[in-house]
Formats: structure tokens, C-alpha cells, sequence
């Protein structure tokens, strides 16, 4: 199993309130799978994609990644983690300006501390895959959002993570360019990768092999394509 | 990865010159006023240092003590006072050194209509030799002069103007108070020095200063000078100590050499640098909390990019180091142009002394290599001091926050 997550619960405390953003969450994937996480906006889907991304801890409950114990691991190991095992995708691409295409990707090379000619191999590989071999040398500001978010997907597969973890990847994105970046999704996935995406779009969705719903913190649906509906234990 | 954050640094500090610049411009200010502080107070000791040798060199200076009344009470009756014949008894005791008695009288000098008031000094051949100060037409008085008690008189070169205008002065008669003198001789031109115009001196022979404005034979002051430099604190302890046994075994001398001046150059300057240097690093630290400043509003902007960063990998470590290179090339850089524009402002004010200061036509700043080292070291030390609590707060920031900070 790659993630496993056991009793996961999230409770921020901003001033004298309490908001329970998960709730006793159980879930489990596997190696390869393509899991889309769907709810409405505040049902939790963040929440959880931050605390799979070891970017922020869970109140309590246990969370096994490639059989590391995360909660049990301070931050400098976490920091190691993110950089050598996730990649991430943002909805805002967060690409870094003043800084070209090719810079933004090795960044994660950078901090594993590879080599500059390395880096920069690298780097050119994973943009070739994405189709961006000759928008290497553009800054960010001098292409368009699809091609924005592919540097950006370059960038989260820079190091070979284990896990590409994407955040409503396609909600800045006209249809086709989103589709373009579903695409890649798709081929990644049949190559082995595994990949966690949150989105609202059920259209999105269906393209993913398992969906996960959330609402206020819990999960409500877990639905894989193989096998149509799996219900799951709920006390709605 | 270093000179891959360095290059980030500048192209961020490029990215708004004009912030970076005005931010610069505090440790610029800082580092120019350290340098051009330092380069005035050397230049001002350098400058005072060659005044005390331009006395002449190998100089121990002889007078009274102040005694206070009860020290007058205890020692009534003993020798005290110093006298012209302490003088004599030093040329005899120690004849390698030369000796220039000196007294001090106010009288009126009248020379047919002209006149002038002020101050005549009586002294001994010596002097001349001895201060370096010699006549520029005539003569000095000699030896002869002091035995004669010889009414002759040596006009400091200003005193001659005023007195004879464009005419030759030498061999003319001029009264001083009551008595005729014959001019001999008009010193050369020497300038100021520590207030006193030595042009607008009257020399006459120190015997007749004695005998006919006196009528005792207490001095003033002597000037000594020791042929061998190297023997300067042995004499003057000597000298002392024979000076004390003469006034009866009383201790109502001092006897100084240009070491011990050159001393209270040193302290003086000493005090100078510590109050100068103070007002200098108050102005860099406001630098440095002018990049604190900047660097706060720099992390503030950035959280999104550190979040970033902090996601794809970066270690609390590499944050901390990208903020602390940002502030540090600030300083270092500012720094460079202070150094600039501190060697420019000491050489102007060094100029501006030179030229507006009584006696400053000398003047001149000295900048050492050590001032700029150390005001260098200074900027780089305030760039990363003051570049780190702003490094330490982006370096702690939680990455799922900072991602999502509008
Ligand atoms: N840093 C935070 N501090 C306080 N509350 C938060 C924070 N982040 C998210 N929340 C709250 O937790 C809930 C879940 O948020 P989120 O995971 O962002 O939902 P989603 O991504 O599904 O829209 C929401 O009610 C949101 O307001
Ligand atoms: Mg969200």
C-alpha cells in the first residue's frame, strides 16, 4: 500500500472557533492508482491533499507513506519526503517569475542537491515529455496558462516522485487546455504513476479510475471505475 | 547552488532598483561617514603629530608648577621659584644639551610714530637653533649679547612690517617701554601654531630682559634640547632630579618631552575616534535596520514563493541562507559604494580644513587600508544581522499557509 491514512482528523482553531475540516478518515491507495478527490468548496479536499503532501500534519490519527510513519517524522525529514516522493500541482501554478521555464523545474533537483549539469538534463527531459522542449529559455509571464501548468507538471515529476498530488489542476484553464493537461494525467497514469487529484468537475472526475468524495471533512463516496460502486460505511 | 542563489539575489534586488538603491543608500551613508570619520581624526592626528615635531625635534620642556597655598606654606622659605641661574647650572652639569631660557614681558615697542603692544620674549642664542626658527636679515643674538646685557632686538617678520613698513629695519633704534634697542636682525616667515603667531614675536637677549623689566632672575620656561633622541626619557629624568635637588629637594617642576605630548595627542585622538566612530555606527545600524526594514516587506511579498520552495524541497536551511545572501548583498554592495563615496567626502573635507582652517594649509585626510577593512566587515556583519530575523521568520514559515497567502 502507498498511502494509508487511519483515523485522520484536521481541527483548526482561528481564535475561539473550532472547524473540523476532516473527520475521522480512513482511506488507502495503491501503487499506480489515478484517485480524484470531489466535494464542495470547504468540504475538506485541501485539508487532506496538504496532510497526504506531508505539508502539514493532522491533528491526530496515522498516516503511512511508502511504509514511513509521516506523523511520526519532524519536518526536516518531511521537507526530504516532499522533495524526493510528491509532486505537486496548484491550480495557480505558483511558478516562480523572473525565472525561466527550465529554472522552475529545477528547482526540486536543486534542493536534492544534483548537480547543475544534472539539473539541467533533467529538467530539459521531463519538459520534452510535456511537450515544452522549445519553451525551455520563456519566463513564465511569456506563456499561457496550459503551457504554465505543464512546466508545472514537469517541475512535480523533476525528481521521480512516487506520488503527483494536483490541486483543481485544471480550474484556471479554458476547456482545452485542461483537457491537454487531463491528457498528460491520463499517460502518466497508464505509465504507472500514481496520482491524487482533487477537482469539483464530475465530468473531470469520471476521468480519474477511483473517486473520492468528501463532505464536511468525511468521506461519503469511494468509487472505482473496475468494480462501479464500492459504498462505504457511513452514519450520515 | 550557492552562486545559483547569489544570481537570484541580484536579479531580485534588479528587479526594483529602486528599492534596492534607496535601501543601500542607509548603509552607503554608514560606511562613507566610518571612513571619511576615520580618515578626518587621522588626518587630524598626522597633522598635529608633525605641528609638535615642526617644534624642532629632541625637545624636553621645563616650567613651574602651580603650587597650591598649603605647598606654598609648607615650603616657605626654601629655593623655589625657577631662575636663570638653573639654567646655567644645566649647561654646566650637562653640557651636550642646549638650553634656552625664556622669560615673558608685555611692554609697548615704539619705533618714531609707529607703534606696537604685545609681548617680548627674552631668551638665549639657543632658541633659535633650537626651534628651528632663524633670521631671515641680520642676525640672532650671540653669546656676547647675554654677557653685555646688550640692548639688541630680533623683530618677528610681521612686527617689522608694522613697525618699519618697506624699509630696511636692521640697525634701526626702537624703545622698548623706556629703553632704546637696535634692531639686528628680522626673523623668517614661520606662520601659527597653536594659536601663536610666531611672525608677530620681539626677541631681545634674555640677560636684559632680566636686568632692566625684571630686576630678578625668575624664568618663565626653558626648552632644552637633547642631541641624541634616543636619551630623551633618561635626560629628562635627570633633569628632573637635578632640578629638585637645586629647589632645596621640592618637587615644583615639571620637565616634559614631545613623547609625552605626542601621549596626550594620542589619548585626545583616541577620545575622537571613539566619539566619531560611535556617530558613524549609529549611522550604519539605522542602515541596517533600513535592509530589516526592506527585508520584512521582502518575505511578506514572497511568503507564496517560499511556500513553494518549502514544498518542492527546501530546507529550513536553504531558505534562511537565499534571505540572509539577499540582505548581505545588499550590504556588500552598499558598502562598495560607501567606500567610494567616504575616500570622495574625507578628500573634500580634508580640502575644506586645509583651506578655511588657521594653520590647516597641512591638513589633509589619511585614509588607511585598515579603516575601510574595518568599515567593510562592519556592512557585510550588519547586512547578515540585520538580514536575520527577517531570514529566520521566512525560513519558519508553514508551507501549506504560505501556499495559500493572498
Ligand atoms: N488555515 C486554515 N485555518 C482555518 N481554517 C481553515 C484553514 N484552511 C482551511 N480551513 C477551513 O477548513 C475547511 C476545509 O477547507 P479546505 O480544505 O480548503 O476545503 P476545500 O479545499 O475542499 O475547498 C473550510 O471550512 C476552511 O474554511
Ligand atoms: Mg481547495
Amino acid at each position: 500500500m502507498l498511502i494509508t491514512l487511519s483515523h485522520i482528523n484536521k481541527i483548526y482553531t482561528t481564535g475561539a472557533v473550532e472547524i473540523h475540516a476532516l473527520d475521522d478518515l480512513n482511506i488507502e491507495i495503491e501503487q499506480g492508482e489515478f484517485v480524484a478527490i470531489i466535494g464542495q468548496s470547504g468540504s475538506g479536499k485541501t485539508t487532506l491533499l496538504d496532510i497526504v503532501g506531508c505539508l502539514s500534519h493532522p491533528t491526530n490519527g496515522d498516516y503511512w507513506l511508502n511504509e514511513a510513519h509521516i506523523n511520526k517524522l519532524p519536518d526536516s525529514e518531511l521537507t526530504t519526503i516532499r522533495n524526493q516522493q510528491i509532486g505537486f500541482i496548484f491550480q495557480t501554478f505558483h511558478l516562480l517569475p523572473r525565472k525561466s521555464a527550465l529554472e522552475n523545474v529545477q528547482l526540486p533537483l536543486m534542493y536534492a542537491r544534483a548537480t547543475r549539469t544534472h539539473q539541467q538534463d533533467r529538467a530539459r527531459e521531463v519538459l520534452t515529455m510535456v511537450g515544452l522542449q522549445d519553451r525551455c529559455t520563456h519566463h513564465s509571464n511569456q506563456l499561457s496558462g496550459g503551457q504554465q501548468q505543464r512546466v508545472a507538471i514537469a517541475r512535480a515529476l523533476a525528481n521521480k516522485p512516487a506520488l503527483l498530488l494536483a490541486d483543481e489542476p485544471t480550474g484556471n484553464l479554458d476547456s482545452q487546455s485542461g483537457n491537454e493537461i487531463l491528457s498528460i494525467f491520463e499517460e502518466l497514469h497508464r505509465q504507472g504513476q500514481t496520482i491524487v487529484m482533487i477537482t469539483h468537475d464530475p465530468l473531470i472526475a469520471q476521468r480519474a479510475n477511483r473517486r473520492i468524495t468528501l463532505l464536511d471533512g468525511r468521506m461519503i463516496a469511494d468509487e472505482s471505475t473496475e468494480s462501479r460502486t464500492q459504498p462505504v460505511l457511513q452514519e450520515l | 547552488m550557492l552562486g545559483a542563489i547569489f544570481r537570484d539575489a541580484l536579479k531580485n534586488l534588479s528587479g526594483n532598483l529602486l528599492r534596492s538603491g534607496l535601501t543601500m543608500l542607509g548603509v552607503i551613508i554608514g560606511v562613507a561617514s566610518v571612513i571619511a570619520m576615520m580618515a578626518i581624526v587621522e588626518g587630524g592626528q598626522v597633522w598635529l603629530v608633525s605641528s609638535i615635531e615642526r617644534l624642532g625635534t629632541n625637545l624636553l620642556f621645563v616650567w613651574k608648577k602651580r603650587l597650591t597655598m598649603e605647598e606654598k606654606r609648607m615650603f616657605a622659605g626654601r629655593n623655589l621659584k625657577l631662575r636663570y641661574d638653573d639654567a646655567l647650572a644645566i649647561r654646566e652639569r650637562f653640557p651636550d644639551l642646549k638650553v634656552a631660557p625664556i622669560i615673558e614681558i608685555d611692554a609697548q615697542v615704539k619705533a618714531g610714530e609707529r607703534n606696537y603692544s604685545g609681548r617680548i620674549t627674552g631668551t638665549s642664542p639657543e632658541f633659535s637653533d633650537i626651534r628651528n626658527f632663524h633670521p631671515a636679515l641680520g642676525r640672532f643674538f650671540q653669546t656676547t649679547d647675554i654677557h653685555t646685557w646688550n640692548r639688541s632686538v630680533v623683530l618677528g617678520k610681521t612686527i617689522a612690517e608694522v613697525l618699519y613698513g618697506s624699509q630696511s629695519a636692521i640697525g634701526q633704534q626702537l624703545k622698548i617701554g623706556e629703553h632704546r634697542f637696535t634692531v639686528i636682525g628680522v626673523m623668517e616667515p614661520k606662520g601659527e601654531i597653536y594659536g601663536q603667531d610666531r611672525d608677530e614675536m620681539v626677541f631681545i637677549p634674555i640677560t636684559t630682559a632680566l636686568r632692566f623689566f625684571k630686576g630678578n632672575d625668575k624664568i618663565r620656561s626653558m626648552i632644552i634640547h637633547v642631541p641624541n633622541r634616543n636619551q630623551m626619557e633618561e635626560v629628562t629624568h635627570k633633569l628632573h632630579q637635578f632640578l629638585i635637588q637645586r629647589h632645596d629637594g621640592v618637587d615644583d617642576i615639571r620637565v616634559r618631552n614631545q613623547g609625552d605630548f605626542l601621549g596626550a595627542v594620542d589619548q585626545t585622538i583616541w577620545t575622537f575616534r571613539i566619539v566619531l566612530g560611535g556617530i558613524a555606527i549609529v549611522a550604519l545600524l539605522v542602515g541596517g535596520i533600513g535592509i530589516m526594514n526592506i527585508m520584512l516587506v521582502t518575505v511578506t511579498e514572497r511568503t507564496r514563493e517560499i511556500g513553494l520552495r518549502k514544498a518542492v524541497g527546501a530546507k529550513r536551511k536553504d531558505i534562511l541562507q537565499q534571505f540572509l545572501i539577499e540582505s548581505t548583498t545588499i550590504s556588500v554592495i552598499g558598502g562598495c559604494f560607501g567606500v567610494i563615496l567616504g575616500i570622495f567626502a574625507a578628500y573634500g573635507f580634508g580640502n575644506f580644513v586645509a583651506q578655511s582652517m588657521p594653520g590647516g594649509g597641512d591638513w589633509g585626510a589619511v585614509i588607511k587600508p585598515t579603516a575601510i577593512v574595518i568599515a567593510f566587515v562592519f556592512a557585510v556583519a550588519v547586512g547578515i544581522g540585520f538580514g536575520l530575523f527577517p531570514a529566520m521568520k521566512a525560513s519558519k514559515l508553514d508551507p501549506a499557509e504560505a501556499l495559500r497567502y493572498q
